[in-house]
C-alpha cells in the first residue's frame, strides 16, 4: 500500500513538471504561433541565478527559490524582446527555427562562461525529507510539488477567466486582430504570455533542481522536450490538451518505470514516444485537439 | 523525360563545382585537408538529404540525423570482422554476431534497412501536419539515440563499436555528394516535386488542385532517409568506428544551420550553405581550442562552435528567413544574370521587360 501511494505521488509529481512545462510552451504557441525551443533555457537560467545568488548574498536556501522563478521570468521576458520580437509576423517554421538557434545559443554560452562541469545548488533541506502521515511516509518534495502545481493551475485559470489581460489572452488565442481593435496592445499580450510561461517554467524548474540537487548547461533540454511531445499528445495548442498530455506522459513513464524488468528499463524514453506516436496514429490532433479545416477563420 | 534532362543538365555545374573541389585537394592537401575535404562532403550528402524533405516539403526535420545514425550502425554491424564482434557483441540477437558482409552488400542493406524504418515512422508521420510533425521528428531522433544507448547487445550501448573496415576514400565522399545533388535536383523539378512546393505555399489551394500532398510528403520523406543513410555510411567508412553521441542534437544542429544558411528550398542553397558553415565551424573549432595569434595565448572557450551555429540560425531567420540562395538554384542566378547582361547589351533595358523578370 506504501509503495503503491508513493508511485501515485511520484507519478503526480513528475507530471506536474510537464505540465507546468507544457502549459508554458502552449499558452505561447497559442497566442503567436511559437514552437517556443528556448523554453529549456529557461530552467537552465533560473538554476543560474540561483547558483550565483547562493554564492553571493543569499544564505538562506528558501529564498533561493523565488529567485529561481524570477530568473526564468526574466529570462522569458528577455528572450522576447531580443529574440522573438523580431520575427513575430513571419511563418511557423521560422519561429520554430529561431527559438531552437536561441537555445543553441544559450547552452553553449552557459558552457563558455560558466562551465560544462554540474554545479551544486542547495536548495532546503525540508524539501527533500520525508514526511509521515499516519503510516505512510512520503517525500515532501514530490507532495509539495504536486500542490503547488495545483495552486498554479488554479491561478492560471483564474487570471486567465476573471481579468482584462486573460481575457486578451484568450481571446488573442482566437483572433489576434480582434484584440488589437478592442484597443489592447499587442506587445502588452504577448509579453504577458511569455511572463506567464516563464513564471510556470521558473516553478517547474525550482522542483528540477531540487530534486537534482546540481545544475548543467544542458539540463533543460531532456524535461522541454518531454513538455513538447505532452503537447503534441494533448493537442498543440490546446491548454487543457497540455495540462493533460503532461499528466499523461508523467503517469506513463512513472508506471513504466515501476512496472517494467530491470533489462527493460533502459528503454523506458523509447517506449514511451513510440506509444505516443501509435497514439497519434489514431488521434493525429491530439487528444484534445480541434480537427481545423484548411481555411477556417478559427484556426 | 524533358525535365529530368534539364535537372541533369543543371546538375552539371555542382558536380564539377565537387569534381575541382576533389581535383585540388587530390594535388594540393595535407592529410589533414583531405580529412577536412572528407568530413565536407560527408555533411553535403547528409544537408541535401536533409534539402530534399524539408525544402520541397516546408516541414523542418529534426529527425533525419537518426537516419544517419542507422545507417552508419547497420553498415558497422555487418561489415566488422567476426572474430572482433565476437568481443565486441558477442550476445548480437538475429544471430548478427555470425553475419558477415562485404561492404557492397552491406551498404545496400544498410541503406534498405534505413528506408525500412523511415517508412514504419512515416506512416504515423504522414498523419499530422505542422508543429505536431516536427516535434514528432524530434521524438525520432530521441528514440534511435536511447535505443543506440540501451540496447547493449546489439550497439554496444554508450560505448563505441570499432574494427569497421576503413575503405572509403574522399572520392566516395565527393561521389555520394553528387549523386546526392542529382537525385535532390531530379526530385525537386520533378512533377511531384514541384506539386509539393507548391503544397509547402499554400496547403489549401494545392490541395484544391487535386495535389496528393500526403503522399509526396511520404515519398520525400523516404527518398530523403536513404540519402541521408548515404552520408551515415560514409561516416563509419571513413573513422572506423561509430559511438551514440555521434547521431545527436551536435550533427543536428551543425547540418541544420547549413541547410538554413543556404536557403533550405533550394540545393544550390544546401551547397553553399554547408560550404560557409564548414568553413566557420572549422574556424570556431580552431579558435575553441586557444590558439596562439601573434604570441598571444587566447583562452580556450569551449562550445565556440555550438554558439557559432546557433548564431548562425538565429541572424540568418532574422536578417534573411529564405537563407542566401531563397528559391533561386545556381541555373537561375546564371539565367537572371545572362538576362541582364542581354539587355545591357542590346542598349534598351525596357522597364516592362525588367519588372517582369524580376
Amino acid at each position: 500500500m506504501e509503495y503503491f501511494l508513493q508511485q501515485v505521488i511520484n507519478a503526480l509529481s513528475v507530471g506536474s513538471e510537464y505540465a507546468l512545462l507544457a502549459l508554458g510552451l502552449a499558452i505561447v504557441f497559442s497566442i503567436i504561433g511559437l514552437v517556443n525551443f528556448a523554453h529549456g533555457e529557461l530552467i537552465t537560467l533560473a538554476g543560474y541565478m540561483m547558483f550565483f545568488a547562493a554564492a553571493t548574498f543569499v544564505h538562506n536556501p528558501l529564498f533561493l527559490l523565488p529567485i529561481g522563478v524570477a530568473g526564468a521570468v526574466l529570462g522569458a521576458i528577455v528572450f522576447e524582446r531580443v529574440a522573438f520580437r523580431s520575427i513575430r509576423n513571419a511563418s511557423a517554421n521560422t519561429g520554430i527555427l529561431t527559438a531552437f538557434g536561441v537555445s543553441i545559443i544559450m547552452q553553449n554560452a552557459f558552457v563558455i562562461f560558466i562551465a560544462t562541469r554540474p554545479k551544486a545548488v542547495q536548495t532546503p533541506e525540508w524539501l527533500s525529507s520525508v514526511m509521515t502521515i499516519g503510516t505512510f511516509s512520503l517525500p515532501v518534495l514530490q507532495v509539495v510539488e504536486t500542490l503547488v502545481t495545483a495552486v498554479a493551475i488554479g491561478i492560471l485559470l483564474i487570471v486567465l477567466k476573471r481579468t482584462t489581460i486573460g481575457m486578451a489572452m484568450r481571446a488573442a488565442a482566437k483572433d489576434f486582430t480582434a484584440v488589437r481593435l478592442m484597443g489592447i496592445k499587442a506587445n502588452m499580450v504577448i509579453q504577458a504570455a511569455f511572463v506567464v510561461s516563464g513564471f510556470l517554467a521558473g516553478l517547474a524548474a525550482v522542483f528540477i533542481i531540487s530534486r537534482r540537487g546540481a545544475i548543467d548547461p544542458f539540463m533543460g533540454s531532456v524535461p522541454v522536450l518531454k513538455a513538447f511531445v505532452a503537447c503534441v499528445l494533448g493537442g498543440f495548442g490546446s491548454l487543457e490538451g497540455a495540462v493533460l498530455g503532461g499528466f499523461a506522459l508523467g503517469i506513463f513513464e512513472v508506471l513504466l518505470q515501476a512496472f517494467l524488468p530491470d533489462d527493460i528499463t533502459p528503454f523506458r524514453d523509447a517506449i514511451v514516444f513510440t506509444a505516443i506516436c501509435a497514439v497519434l496514429v489514431g488521434f493525429p490532433d491530439g487528444l484534445l485537439g480541434r480537427r481545423v479545416e484548411l481555411g477556417d477563420k478559427e484556426a | 523525360m524533358n525535365r529530368l534532362r534539364q535537372s541533369l543538365i543543371n546538375s552539371l555545374f555542382p558536380a564539377l563545382l565537387v569534381l575541382v573541389c576533389i581535383t585540388v585537394v587530390h594535388f594540393f592537401a595535407e592529410p589533414f585537408q583531405v580529412r577536412v575535404a572528407y568530413v565536407f562532403f560527408m555533411n553535403l550528402t547528409i544537408a541535401i538529404g536533409l534539402q530534399i524533405f524539408m525544402g520541397n516539403t516546408g516541414i523542418v526535420s529534426f529527425g533525419h540525423i537518426s537516419f544517419m545514425g542507422i545507417g552508419s550502425y547497420a553498415v558497422a554491424i555487418l561489415t566488422i570482422p567476426l572474430a572482433m564482434k565476437r568481443i565486441l557483441i558477442p550476445d548480437a540477437p538475429f544471430g548478427l554476431a555470425y553475419v558477415h558482409l562485404s561492404i557492397f552488400p552491406a551498404c545496400v542493406v544498410a541503406i534498405a534497412f534505413t528506408v525500412l524504418i523511415a517508412t514504419l515512422f512515416g506512416f504515423v508521420l504522414k498523419r499530422l501536419t505542422g508543429n505536431a510533425a516536427e516535434i514528432l521528428t524530434l521524438a525520432l531522433l530521441v528514440i534511435t539515440h536511447v535505443v543506440f544507448i540501451a540496447w547493449i547487445d546489439l550497439f554496444r550501448g554508450p560505448r563505441a563499436l570499432y574494427g569497421i573496415p576503413i575503405v572509403s576514400t574522399l572520392y566516395w565522399a565527393g561521389a555520394a555528394a553528387i549523386v546526392a545533388i542529382v537525385i535532390a535536383k531530379a526530385f525537386r523539378d520533378s512533377e511531384g516535386g514541384l506539386q509539393l512546393r507548391a503544397s509547402s505555399e499554400n496547403l489549401l489551394a494545392a490541395r484544391a488542385m487535386g495535389v496528393p500532398v500526403e503522399k509526396l510528403r511520404f515519398r520525400a520523406w523516404i527518398l530523403s532517409s536513404g540519402v541521408v543513410a548515404m552520408g551515415g555510411i560514409l561516416h563509419a567508412t571513413f573513422l572506423g568506428t561509430v559511438g551514440p553521441n555521434s547521431y545527436y542534437f551536435d550533427q543536428t544542429f551543425l547540418i541544420m544551420a547549413m541547410v538554413i544558411l543556404g536557403g533550405m528550398r533550394s540545393v544550390s542553397g544546401a551547397i553553399i550553405g554547408t560550404a560557409l558553415v564548414a568553413a566557420g565551424s572549422e574556424l570556431a573549432r580552431t579558435l575553441e581550442n586557444g590558439p596562439v595569434i601573434f604570441g598571444e595565448k587566447l583562452p580556450t572557450m569551449f562550445g565556440l562552435t555550438g554558439f557559432f551555429l546557433g548564431a548562425v540560425i538565429v541572424l540568418s531567420m532574422i536578417l534573411r528567413r529564405d537563407g542566401i540562395m531563397g528559391d533561386d538554384e545556381f541555373e537561375d542566378v546564371f539565367h537572371r544574370w545572362m538576362r541582364r547582361r542581354k539587355e545591357e547589351n542590346s542598349g534598351k533595358p525596357s522597364a516592362v521587360s525588367t519588372s517582369s523578370a524580376s
